[in-house]
């Protein structure tokens, strides 16, 4: 490794423990978003790594084994390539880096490529938190590049003075950087599509996803991070009428239930709106997926997404960032009344040589209730469903693993079990009973934050429940868990309130302020987008600027920064004194005139000099040099300093 | 030619001719340029910057573009560590060609600025300093080669500060001439004997041997007070001593014969310094000069030297 020139002079203790200190600040937010495994791994092995180079750097080999090894971890944690993984091989190199330190140039360039890992955090995360940390190391990282550069300098650190003089002027630069770092973040012209890509996550993020196991959303009921906030225009649903429709699931093939590709393509049918219906503006989380979450039923949504045939909505653009949606909704009087032979097959279909049991007591319920074209058989093998499950069965979240025939299982032997079980087992019983069916995911409920008077939908929301179709009355919502365990769903309950911790709730509303400040945040942090741009210009007249103009504005904003900058640096040259300022100007107007004092003349001779030649002016002149002399010699009153002053801008040669 | 290039453009940076002290250094005369580690930076905001704008990551472009906005204000920084300096005086105390010259240059502003690590070079010498409002002196090492005046270089004032990121520098170019005397010939051959009467004795004021006390006059060393004396008479005494006029010699140009012109001028310079370690008073004749009587010291030295290092060059002189 051939990598270090021998000019470069070594960094003397005090500054290498600074571009230590800024490193492990550039790498904390990124370890932060890292896996728990790595981010601890990692951390732990910076730490080690710096504590054995501190007096020389480690043996080539050790080096080289160890960058094998933390390689060799992320590949075993999220095996692929993702944007995840790049960020924790960028980890690992920062932590490993410390080894092979010593000369200037090695930590400029460790400050350097460290400043890469706060970016690297923001793009697996970009709350409040993440940007505060990442704000200490940018801030850190300075304070180490002045400290580099006071070495190169020969500055030797004073052991009396304390450094944090010379780091306040690093507050100082970051302060007349600002004015100009805003107009760019203001002004600067967006993109209003990405050029390329982001890429994906190996590790995807707990949420709803196109398929669901019964059994497998533990992780995601018991997350208590949000997943959308939503503020109403007007009417709010009741509480139990907050169903968020998420991704709609059309085939099982005996353990998982999936959503049909195709169905996605094709756009929904005109609804008629039962009600006066529901105007909200919802801000969803990035998911990395299209799909977009909305309440049952959508019936108007902005025009870069759309709604398909089961009422799905999906954006046109992978939701990446947070993402605000202007929506309606309403209940229909019925959705999608007459069913085309197509979906209806895709609605009965079930996998062969599953859930004997569970088909048989279909067969049987059928035989009992008949049919008819009304669908009243239809509807009374339903409630003879639900009937079923309010009698016999139990909520919990504590489920044993699913064997073959999970829902026979869960239908007769176990009896317990939470959304996913109930709707997947009531959607397998209605398609068997000859029923068209299928299991929606998405959130239900919500929790209303006084402060902002918004809803918040938690990732613990996630639910699941079902819809039949019945002839002349469409598809119909059922929730068979809500049969069950109705305060479970809806968050009545006063111990899932988030913020409360058992039965005590003092932190209540300090989760609500902090919640309100992140929806703050990802409005007018985060949302911030070329459409926002524009807004933003809109109330001063300037709607219609385009991209030419902005970065006209932006050219104007920042001449004006950098002129405020330059004002500061004339102001630095100018003479400190008022009086003495005032004199020289009172000289150069003399100057201009070919009168000027020679710079061995004093005052008093000067003007006599002048005043000579000058004869209307000449005694005024001479009574003034006499009196700033005075001023310069004695220790003037301040009256009398500022008549002097007044007099002496007035005078004109 | 890039050397070429690099020596015309420095041509063209202000001050284009020396100037006279004090010179204040201006935004007219201050050059800001970026350092490799600043380009290098650059490239490093440049590719986030982009990066953020395309995801329109909002916290990562906030943060690009404030380490932006701090990477300017330090050039603004480092602007304003010389804006203002003052370049007050330069000095320098002769040396013999071929060791270097101590130039003494003062340095003020008037603001309270505090400025670091400001580095005076010319060439490879350097030095740094670092001041507040008292201002302050630095020493630079200026190589010498040939004796006489050494007409001052332009000097070059930069800085780093805060952030490493951009060099500043301006130049102040002094009108002085540092002197430089003739370097001592290393090999010499002893003093010449002494010329002229022998034996007797002269009061002065060196030499080992008390002669007597006399009144205080200003001007006497205060290591030649006879302090005890003075005590006892209420009124300060002063040693006189005695020494031998046999200790007198002339230097005269007319002893280095034969030699090469500039040697001759050396081995001068030499019996000079050999004379003043003995502590033997002496003369020096040179040609076509004035004699330099007897005497002895520094001030003495200095005159000789002095002399010696503004003879005209050899090719005027034969």
């Amino acid at each position: 490794m051939a990598r270090r020139a021998p000019a470069s002079p070594a960094m003397d203790p005090g500054s290498r423990q600074l571009v230590l200190l800024a490193t492990a600040a550039n790498l904390l937010p990124l370890l932060l978003q890292l896996p728990r495994v790595l981010g601890v791994g990692f951390g732990a092995t910076a730490i080690l790594v710096t504590w054995l180079s501190w007096r020389r750097t480690l043996p080539a080999l050790l080096r080289v084994l160890l960058g094998i090894g933390v390689i060799g971890a992320v590949a075993f944690v999220s095996p692929g390539i993702g944007r995840d993984t790049a960020c924790a091989v960028l980890a690992a190199m920062l932590a490993l880096k410390p080894s092979e330190t010593l000369s200037l140039r090695d930590g400029r360039s460790l400050i350097g490529f460290g400043l890469f890992a706060p970016f690297a955090t923001f793009l697996l995360d970009q709350g409040p938190i993440s940007l505060a940390l990442a704000l200490l190391a940018v801030l850190l990282s300075l304070v180490a590049l002045q400290a580099l550069a006071s070495t190169e300098a020969g500055i030797v650190p004073e052991r009396s003075a304390p450094r944090w003089q010379t780091h306040a002027g690093i507050l100082q630069l970051l302060a007349l950087g600002l004015p100009l770092a805003l107009a760019a973040f203001w002004l600067f012209p967006r993109l209003p599509k990405p050029i390329w890509g982001l890429p994906d996550r190996v590790i995807a993020r707990p949420g709803l996803s196109d398929s669901m196991s019964p059994g497998a959303w533990q992780d995601l009921l018991t997350d208590d991070t949000p997943a959308a906030r939503v503020q109403f225009f007007g009417a709010a649903p009741a509480q139990s009428e907050m169903y968020w429709r998420g991704p709609v699931l059309w085939n099982f093939d005996g353990r998982t239930w999936h959503q049909d590709k195709w169905l996605r393509r094709v756009p929904a049918a005109e609804l008629s709106p039962a009600g006066p219906g529901w105007d909200y503006q919802i801000d969803l989380e990035p998911t990395e997926g299209q799909q977009l979450v909305a309440l049952d039923l959508p019936t108007r949504v902005p025009a870069n997404a759309d709604i398909s045939i089961d009422f799905s909505v999906y954006a046109r653009e992978p939701l990446n960032n947070v993402t605000r949606w202007r929506m309606q909704s309403a209940p229909p009087v019925a959705a999608e009344p007459s069913l085309p032979p197509m979906l209806r097959q895709l609605a009965l279909r079930l996998p062969t040589g599953y859930n004997p049991r569970t088909l048989a007591l279909a067969g049987q319920w059928r035989r009992d209730a008949g049919s008819d074209a009304a669908g009243r058989a239809d509807a009374a093998i339903s409630n003879r469903a639900l009937s079923m499950i309010r009698a016999e069965f139990a909520y919990t979240l504590n489920v044993p693993l699913a064997g073959r025939n999970e829902v026979d299982d869960f239908l007769f032997d176990r009896k317990q079990g939470y959304c996913e079980h109930f709707s997947s087992a009531y959607v397998v019983l209605m398609r068997a009973a000859g029923i068209p069916a299928r299991v929606v995911t998405g959130y239900a409920g919500g929790y209303r934050n006084p402060i902002g008077g918004y809803w918040l939908v938690l990732n613990s929301d996630a639910h699941a429940w079902a819809e039949i179709w019945l002839p002349s009355r469409g598809w119909v919502r059922v929730d068979p868990t809500a049969a069950v365990a109705p305060e479970r769903i809806y968050d009545t309950l006063a111990d899932r309130q988030p913020g409360r911790i058992g039965a005590f709730d003092g932190l209540v509303p300090m989760f609500n302020a902090s919640d309100w400040l992140r929806r703050g945040w990802n409005d007018y942090v985060l949302g911030f987008n070329a459409q926002r741009q524009l807004q933003l210009l809109q109330p001063l007249g300037l709607g219609q600027l385009g991209a030419r103009g902005l970065i006209l504005l932006f050219a104007a904003l920042a001449a004006l920064s950098l002129g405020w900058m330059a004002w500061l640096i004339s102001r630095g040259e100018r003479e400190r004194d008022p009086l003495l300022r005032a004199w020289h100007r009172l000289g150069i107007r003399y100057a201009k005139l070919g009168r000027g004092r020679h710079p061995h003349e004093p005052a008093q001779a000067w003007a006599h000099r002048t005043g000579a030649d000058v004869p209307r002016n000449g005694e005024p002149l001479r009574s003034l040099s006499q009196r700033f002399s005075d001023a310069r010699y004695a220790d003037p009153r301040s009256d009398q300093v500022r008549a002097l002053l007044h007099a002496l801008k007035l005078h004109r040669p | 030619m890039v050397a070429a290039l690099r020596h015309r453009i420095e041509g063209w940076m202000r001050p284009r001719q020396p100037e006279p002290l004090p010179a204040q250094l201006n935004r007219r005369r201050i050059y800001i340029l970026p350092t490799a580690t600043g380009l290098f930076f650059g490239l490093l905001l440049g590719t986030m910057g982009l990066g953020a704008l395309n995801f329109n990551n909002n916290p990562a472009l906030l943060l690009a573009l404030l380490l932006a906005g701090a990477a300017q204000a330090s050039l603004f920084g480092a602007h304003l560590q010389l804006s203002g300096l003052t370049v007050g005086a330069v000095a320098a105390d002769p040396v013999p060609a071929g060791q270097p010259l101590h130039l003494k240059i003062a340095l003020s502003a008037n603001d309270q600025r505090v400025r670091r690590g400001l580095r005076v070079s010319h060439g490879d010498a350097a030095t740094h300093a670092s001041f507040d409002s008292q201002g302050t002196t630095v020493e630079l090492a200026l190589p010498t080669e040939h004796r006489g005046w050494l007409p001052l270089p332009r000097l070059q004032l930069s800085t780093v500060q805060p952030l490493g990121l951009a060099r500043a520098w301006a130049y102040a170019w002094p009108q002085q001439s540092a002197l430089v005397y003739p370097a001592p010939e290393a090999q010499a051959p002893p003093l010449p004997a002494p010329l002229g009467e022998q034996g007797r004795a002269q009061v002065t004021r060196a030499g080992d041997d008390v002669h007597h006390l006399r009144a205080y006059r200003p001007g006497d060393a205060p290591r030649t007070v006879a302090w005890k004396a003075s005590a006892r008479r209420d009124s300060l005494l002063v040693r006189e001593y005695e020494q031998h006029r046999s200790d007198q010699l002339t230097l005269d140009w007319a002893l280095t014969g034969g030699l090469p012109y500039e040697q001759r001028i050396r081995r001068l310079a030499r019996w000079i310094d050999d004379a003043e370690r003995e502590g033997r008073r002496y003369a020096l004749r040179l040609p076509g000069q004035p004699l330099i009587s007897m005497g002895l010291g520094s001030v003495h030295r200095h005159r000789c030297l002095r002399a010696l290092a503004l003879l005209p060059g050899e090719a005027t002189h034969g």
